[in-house]
């Protein structure tokens, strides 16, 4: 019986080519998107599946509030490590503190490369379960030890044996290797870990550090844990929240609150507003897992609508089966079978799509996802999908094919468009709200992208380089180099600062001011820069100036920028001090010098943070900033700068970044969800078109009598078009009334989460309706023209 | 003789607007074993509805309608299924060969909607290729045979599954009069093997191939 099912199926296919075309060509376009989406859904929520023991793996984290606002962060104090081993160690398998990830140089022979990686207490390759090839997993007891990832070795020791090798890190210290893991892979949070050091060593370095070791205050540490199995991240969460409070009283006043973030949230579930998780990459999964079914459904009614629009030529067929002993029940296993055989070549084609278009996707999505031919789940869930899509496109069709009553259609009087009208209707609408509803919210999407891309940074990104130096090799020869630097041509200015030109690496508070309001919690954003940190980077002064070689008393200077004014509520800042809360070791005062114009350093879709400039007195730096000779082209300035670096510090990889890319990359999640969607988008608008059209060739068909008719009394080609155009025009003026309030609604939601936001603009609708209208009359003109065009004759003989 | 079937007091009413509408009245009709009956009338006199009610793809909508002894107007819809499988087969005017099936397959499909195993399937299906002289053409699609031929194919297809009644609406009325005269010996041979048969025609030197003569006129039996 099946057989005979699949027979029938593959004659229909073969003797209706266009309408297979369409029906197979849609779905597999739809197909392909839905199998990219899921390889990418996949992807997202498989991050961090590398460590066996996700599931009981955290991060501790801290809420803080100040002047009524809770901020959320990793960074903890080191004092915390303490009480928890000692009061708490019964909920924890393992405790580890760990630095933040540093880029260090390490030597071997000649070899001086860099590579990021984490200092870490030693439990961590138990923690993280690092998969050891050489050497041993508890490597990291003695303190001078590191353990090196396979390609780091690999870099560095070619063939030879690394374990029990000394390797210098950043020219000045000797480690011992003790262990080599198997690199830990892209998608996962610990994959930059290319070296893990020893906690110990990189405290015995950093003074601040040892300081740190019994400041509350000082929140600068990340502490990551595993809990014991017969409890839970909630449990444990609920004993620790307030040992900050109970340990540090002067601490009260921010309200720190102690918590895990598990495994799972560190990539999906990492925002956090006033202290409250809001969701974050995890909206972006739904948002497409959403695109993903509606582009699917869009495929499925085409399926759908032609079917049913065909209904009349399988009407007969129908009658005749019944009339020959068929139960409905077997015409409905029937038609079903038949969608089952056009999704499943869909499915075929769309697997060679996605093949085919794997490594576009990756590029457009940053991911690194290969096909899964050996996963027997994903072909198990291939075949629950090709199920289901055969189930949602097939069930109506199959139902409605189903019921015709063989004696009227035998008959011959049975008319099936008029019947099945309005569902198809309806369906069309629907596809084509999804289409504009796309449509509006791409184009919202990158007119937001734009409207922060055009926000003025505040200073001149372009032709501007930083290098870092935080090797204690480049200490006190940040002027010689500046000097060497513009001497060369390569360069006409630079600065230090001790944090990037793009991010925030320091925040302060404890300063009082005169007209402080009482109580006031400030907290400033901090760096410390260089004589001509203002010329450098090219910002604007509104009042004062910069730091200057002419004033020594500079050293003891801050410059602000205009947010942090406002925000201290100072008037006429010039000249005033800014003095160190602190009793028992005040720093010295220091006097605002100069308010700049705001620059953008964090997101660019937020407000600027109020920040201080402090004049770099101790050459406390972590990058030259240097503005190249915009005489000359960047090949040659780089060449020029290479060449006087290589000179000074011949030991020292040349290592530098452009700002102005380094500030594009604050835009790249947007920009990749912007052109993710428009690719969902064309394909939504291609798959309704598809169906369109091939709704239009069937209208065409049946009222081909009706056009002879018309033509013969006297209507022109232009009537007939607006006759056949004008009631799928309808649909889509429909579908724009209810597409463009829903796309509204959604994308102001949207735009919330971002302060600095482009209004939506009435032309969005515009273009998009028009798109839309112009769309729906190209696809269906071709139709219309073509029978309006066709010699009655012909049209009227075949009846 | 057996009775077969036996109609009475049968009616089909439809209502079309707000009037209701006749299309059969009051009809008492018996049909024995062997039987070869023509349902003559004029166009409208109810010919075909008559048919279909007997076949049930129709139903009266009032009187008593017994099929061998079984009572068709109070059985539910799937053992009607089963009853018509058994004992029913239609011919058409219009032949109504299903396009995409061979003329093998469109033989065959009354059988797989019975659930008739392969082997025994293709045994009756060879049976009846052989039995109409059609075995050449077992692979051809409808389009490529005549209608003549083509009408072969819908009655060797109403004969397969061995129905006790044959019910053939105009069976010739597409046809030119030599096909016309073929189709009613078969159908006369096939009565004498025992099949009982009742045609819907207009055609007075069809009818004569019959051993009984029903008259409609407006829904109404006129003369039997």
């Amino acid at each position: 019986m099946f057989k005979n099912y699949i027979k029938i199926a593959f004659r229909n296919l073969l003797k209706n080519k266009v309408y297979s075309l369409i029906n197979i060509s849609g779905l597999a376009i739809g197909m392909t998107a839905t199998i990219l989406i899921a390889l990418w859904i996949n992807d997202e929520i498989s991050y961090n599946d590398h460590f066996e023991n996700k599931a009981t793996i955290a991060q501790v984290f801290q809420n803080q509030t100040a002047n009524g606002v809770t901020g959320t962060g990793p960074a903890i104090p080191r004092p915390l490590e303490f009480v928890l081993r000692k009061d708490y160690k019964d909920n924890f398998k393992h405790i580890v503190m760990s630095s933040w990830n540093n880029t260090r140089y390490l030597q071997y022979g000649d070899k001086n490369l860099s590579f990021g990686g984490n200092f870490m207490q030693e439990e961590a390759p138990e923690m993280l379960n690092l998969e050891i090839i050489a050497g041993v997993k508890n490597g990291l007891i003695e303190q001078n030890s590191i353990m090196l990832s396979e390609s780091v070795v690999k870099a560095l020791f070619n063939d030879e044996n690394p374990i029990g090798k000394i390797i210098k890190m950043n020219n000045q210290h000797n480690l011992s290797v003790t262990g080599v893991y198997k690199d830990i892979p892209e998608s996962n949070d610990f994959s930059n870990t290319q070296f893990i050091g020893t906690w110990d060593f990189t405290i015995s370095n950093q003074t601040w550090m040892q300081n740190a070791k019994t400041r509350w205050g000082n929140n600068s540490f990340q502490l990551f844990v595993e809990i014991n199995e017969n409890t839970t991240m909630d449990a444990v969460t609920s004993k620790i929240i307030d040992v900050k409070k109970k340990s540090a009283p002067d601490e009260v006043e921010f309200n720190p609150q102690i918590f895990l973030l598990p495994m799972k949230d560190w990539y999906l579930n990492s925002n956090f507003e006033n202290g409250v998780q809001t969701g974050g990459r995890i909206e972006n999964v739904w948002l497409f897992g959403i695109i993903g079914a509606f582009v699917l459904l869009l495929a499925c009614i085409n399926f759908i609508n032609l079917s049913t629009a065909r209904s009349e030529k399988r009407a007969i067929e129908v009658g005749i089966r019944k009339s020959i002993g068929s139960k409905r029940g077997q015409l409905i296993a029937q038609f079903l079978s038949e969608s089952f055989v056009i999704v499943l070549l869909s499915f075929v084609f769309s697997v060679g799509l996605v093949l085919l278009f794997l490594n576009g996707f990756n590029d457009l999505a940053s991911k690194e996802i290969i096909f899964p031919w050996l996963n027997s789940s994903f072909w198990f869930a291939s075949f629950v999908f090709i199920v289901i899509t055969a189930f949602l496109a097939g069930s109506y069709p199959a139902l409605y094919l189903s019921s015709f009553n063989p004696v009227t259609v035998l008959k011959g009087t049975f008319k099936a468009g008029r019947f099945a009208a309005l569902p198809r209707k309806i369906l069309v609408v629907t596809q084509f709200t999804v289409s504009v509803a796309l449509i509006i919210g791409t184009m919202i999407v990158m007119n937001q992208i734009d409207f922060a891309k055009n926000r003025p940074a505040g200073y001149n990104k372009e032709g501007l380089i930083q290098i870092p130096v935080m090797s204690s090799e480049f200490s006190g020869k940040a002027d010689f180099m500046r000097n060497q630097f513009i001497n060369s041509g390569g360069a006409i200015e630079m600065a230090t600062t001790s944090s990037p030109t793009t991010s925030v690496w320091s925040n302060r508070g404890g300063y009082i001011w005169d007209g402080k309001p009482e109580g006031f919690q400030e907290d400033f954003a901090y760096s410390s820069v260089s004589y001509e940190f203002v010329e450098t980077l090219g910002l604007k002064i509104i009042e004062g100036r910069g730091f200057s070689r002419e004033f020594p008393s500079d050293s003891t200077a801050v410059i602000l920028n205009k947010t942090a004014v406002e925000y201290m509520g100072i008037k006429d800042p010039i000249g005033k001090m800014i003095r160190d809360e602190s009793n028992t070791n005040p720093e010295p005062p220091i006097k605002i010098i100069g308010v700049i114009d705001d620059m953008i350093i964090q997101s660019p879709y937020s407000p600027v943070k109020q920040m201080m400039y402090v004049f770099d007195a101790y050459e406390n730096s972590s990058y030259y900033n240097v503005r190249l000779n915009p005489e000359k082209s960047t090949s040659a300035n780089l060449a020029t700068i290479e060449n006087v670096f290589k000179e000074n510090f011949p030991n020292i990889p040349f290592d530098y970044q452009f700002i102005d890319e380094q500030y594009g990359s604050k835009f790249r999640a947007e920009e990749r969800m912007a052109s993710l969607s428009k690719v969902f988008t064309l394909l939504a608008i291609f798959i309704s078109c598809l169906g369109l059209f091939g709704l239009a060739s069937f209208v065409a068909e049946q009222r081909t009598k009706e056009i002879g008719v018309r033509k013969t009394l006297g209507a022109s080609v232009g009537q007939l078009w607006v006759l056949l155009s004008k009631d799928f025009l309808k649909l889509v003026v429909i579908s724009l009334i209810i597409g463009s309030p829903i796309a509204y609604l959604m994308m102001t939601k949207w735009l919330q989460k971002f302060p600095y936001r482009t209004d939506i603009s009435w032309t969005v609708f515009m273009i998009a309706c028009s798109g839309a209208i112009f769309i729906t009359m190209v696809t269906v003109s071709y139709q219309a023209i073509k029978s309006a065009t066709t010699n009655p004759v012909d049209s009227l003989r075949t009846e | 003789m057996e009775t077969l079937l036996n109609i009475k007091n049968a009616s089909r009413t439809i209502k079309s607007g707000g009037n209701s509408i006749n299309l059969l009245d009051n009809i008492d009709f018996k049909v024995n074993e062997g039987e070869f009956i023509s349902l003559m009338g004029p166009s409208g006199s109810g010919k075909s509805t008559l048919l279909n009610c007997i076949g049930m793809l129709d139903n009266f909508t009032a009187g008593d309608y017994t099929f061998l002894a079984e009572p068709v107007h109070k059985m539910r819809e799937k053992n009607r299924v089963k009853l018509y499988q058994e004992y029913i087969g239609f011919v058409f005017q219009a032949y109504h060969l299903i396009d995409e099936l061979t003329v093998e397959e469109n033989i065959e499909t009354p059988l797989l909607y019975k659930n008739v195993k392969s082997k025994e399937r293709k045994a009756l299906v060879a049976d009846m290729l052989d039995r109409f002289n059609i075995v050449g053409k077992k692979k051809l699609f409808p389009e490529q045979l005549s209608g003549g031929q083509q009408q072969l194919v819908g009655i060797a297809r109403a004969l397969v599954a061995a129905p006790k009644l044959i019910l053939a609406d105009e069976p010739t009325g597409n046809l030119n009069s030599k096909q016309s005269q073929e189709i009613m010996e078969l159908f006369s041979k096939l009565n004498k093997e025992g099949v009982t048969i009742i045609q819907a025609t207009h055609s007075e030197e069809n009818a004569s191939y019959g051993s009984r003569i029903v008259n409609l006129l407006d829904g109404k039996i006129i003369t039997d």
